[in-house]
């Protein structure tokens, strides 16, 4: 692989390229141009929202005359922020519950040996790696059965099937990269098993739980696919169903839905802003051992 | 079994103190026990009913047991099969555009030095990642929107098309449009993953490679892919996964036109199980999408379990 086949001349001609593609101007452009893909649509959603209905006909870049009608129609006469307030509920909730059962369901696995303990944890990434959309249509049976049809709790129930196998394998991660002698020190001193979890290890791993906090809300936020099969009504319904069902309508009042989706975006955006770190931690510690 | 282990203090008589030690003793099925109950009822349960129905002839009013009924339509739908060649087209597509894409932020963010201006870049890139699917969706339908969409717009401005051109209506650039959309929604999982396994990869490698005087493009393709192989395995794996099941994307893209262009299996299996109430059928397509996932995903739990032996306890 080294420079013996070829020529120092050669090395040159062939480097030279790559001295240029590595420059620091070719790598702000490539960035500079994948942040453009990425936020393009988001910006044209911004200015379409700060249109009136006439102005989207209009077919200019910029709003002619700004307004903020568009989010007074989405959130106010369309009822939209009924789901905002039910997207908090429903993602607060689920992550609540989500991190209460399998941040010690984490610990669990990655401490102690029980008969068929592999079994289980393949269980538990088997639940993960299910396809969600299989489950829609028995799952959208049993919650007309029992009368959750239209309810939070029938999309909150959705969630724990959606996050907590993956929040108890992040968490599991987590609790592996802690040295067991930490508990064993912490027993010899005199603490209960249940001690040394809840006030020597978990406060350790506190970042880690951090992060599956964050990555749980904002998998809830986004939920879309059970959320829609469970609700069709603003009781119950959550933002991305509300947004969607804008599109729905004969004549779609383009600037309510971007003002809608704009909404919909800025805690997102703004949970991605503040803990960016915790979510790039969590995405990749829940892939890796 | 508890006597061999740290005991700590005794805990003296009393309830409390009992109710401590028998904590103690059992602290794995406190800890997951409840967990596995969740996991029991919200998925076991729905997952034995997916079974059933799949069994079961809904087409009429009412069930009966008819277990060979749905999959043996299944094979004679010519619309299942178009719903599988365009789950294929769209995964692949996805797949290669995300992780494409991906390589090259992620090559890129990984020559900022400066900590400050890579996580401000990082930021915004991420936020497509964090952004509503459905939202996606209604967004890309409004910029590919025929007569008032902006792509059009710009396209028109620039001289590129001489009329308004209708990309939802067409099955082919529909396609692109919702590989695109998905692209766009699954590039920062890309990028994050391939970006934290160029930063794994040791230094010292690239100084002796530098002192062998290889060339950067050497460097690359003896130095970094080998480095990066189970990073592309991982994002390769559960970026393809997620778009063969995706439903969010094309259902509020395009709702699956036209014509069934772009009704991947996911929105197959709405139509008949939510739409059209055919319960049954639908479950047969799912056990059918399920199984080829857990094919594909058994390489990734093999891969995960090799990792497990770390473990000592």
């Amino acid at each position: 692989m080294a420079g013996a086949d070829f020529t120092v001349e050669q090395y040159r001609r062939r480097q030279r390229v790559w001295d240029v593609l590595e420059s620091r101007y070719v790598v702000h452009l490539v960035l500079f141009l994948a942040v453009f893909f990425i936020i393009s649509p988001l910006i044209w959603q911004l200015l379409t929202s700060f249109k009136s209905p006439q102005g989207v006909l209009e077919l200019t870049y910029l709003p002619t005359d700004p307004t903020l009608d568009a989010y007074e129609r989405a959130l106010i006469e369309r009822g939209f922020w009924r789901a905002v307030v039910n997207s908090v509920i429903v993602a607060s909730a689920s992550t609540v519950i989500v991190m209460v059962l399998g941040t010690p369901a984490g610990y669990v696995f990655s401490r102690f040996r029980f008969p068929y303990d592999n079994a289980v944890f393949v269980f538990v990434l088997f639940t993960r790696l299910f396809p969600p959309i299989g489950l829609v249509t028995p799952y959208y049976r049993i919650v007309t059965t029992f009368g959750l049809l239209n309810t939070k709790t029938g999309i909150v129930i959705a969630n724990v099937y959606l996050w907590l196998p993956l929040v108890i394998y992040i968490m599991r991660n987590f609790f592996i990269t802690i040295p067991q002698a930490l508990d064993e020190a912490a027993r010899v001193d005199g603490c209960t098993k249940l001690q040394a979890f809840r006030h020597v290890v978990f406060p350790v791993v506190l970042p880690g739980f951090a992060a599956g906090t964050i990555l749980t809300f904002l998998y809830s936020w986004r939920e879309f696919l059970f959320a829609f099969t469970v609700s069709t009504d603003l009781q119950s319904m959550t933002i991305p169903v509300a947004t969607f069902l804008f599109v729905g309508d004969a004549g779609i009042d383009w600037s309510a839905m971007a003002a809608a989706a704009i909404v919909a975006v800025i805690p997102s955006a703004l949970v991605v802003i503040f803990f960016q770190r915790y979510i790039v931690v969590g995405l990749t510690g829940g892939l890796k051992g | 079994m508890a006597t061999e282990e740290y005991r700590g203090a005794p805990h003296g008589g009393g309830l409390s103190g009992r109710l401590s030690d028998w904590v103690n003793d059992h602290i794995r099925t406190v800890l997951l026990g409840p967990s596995l109950v969740a996991l029991l009822v919200v998925f076991i349960y729905p997952a034995v009913m997916l079974v059933w129905l799949s069994l079961q002839n809904t087409r009429g009013i009412g069930e009966t047991f008819e277990p060979a009924y749905n999959y043996g339509r299944i094979f004679t739908d010519p619309t299942f099969w178009n719903a599988v060649e365009k789950t294929l087209i769209y995964s692949f597509g996805s797949l290669f555009l995300s992780v494409g894409a991906g390589l090259v932020v992620a090559l890129a963010l990984n020559k900022v030095l400066d900590s400050r201006i890579r996580n401000a870049y990082s930021t915004l890139i991420l936020i497509s990642w964090a952004v509503p699917l459905s939202i996606v969706g209604v967004t890309w339908r409004w910029m590919f929107n025929g007569q008032l969409g902006v792509v059009n717009k710009v396209l028109l401005d620039l001289g590129v098309l001489e009329s308004s051109y209708s990309w939802l209506g067409n099955s082919l650039s529909a396609m692109v449009v919702v590989i695109l959309a998905d692209s766009w929604s699954r590039i920062p999982f890309a990028a994050v993953v391939l970006l934290a396994g160029l930063q794994s990869i040791p230094q010292e490698m690239y100084d002796a490679a530098k002192m062998d005087g290889a060339t950067t493009w050497q460097t690359f393709r003896n130095v970094t892919l080998p480095y990066l192989r189970p990073s592309f395995f991982v994002a390769g794996l559960i970026t393809w996964m997620f778009a063969f099941r995706a439903f969010a994307i094309p259902f509020s893209t395009t709702g699956g036109g036209p014509g069934g262009a772009t009704e991947t299996l996911a929105v197959y299996i709405h139509r008949f199980g939510i739409q059209l109430l055919d319960y049954g059928f639908a479950s047969a397509v799912s056990m059918f999408l399920v199984a080829v996932t857990l094919v594909v995903a058994t390489g990734y739990v093999y891969f995960i379990l090799e990792q497990i032996e770390e473990i000592e306890v």
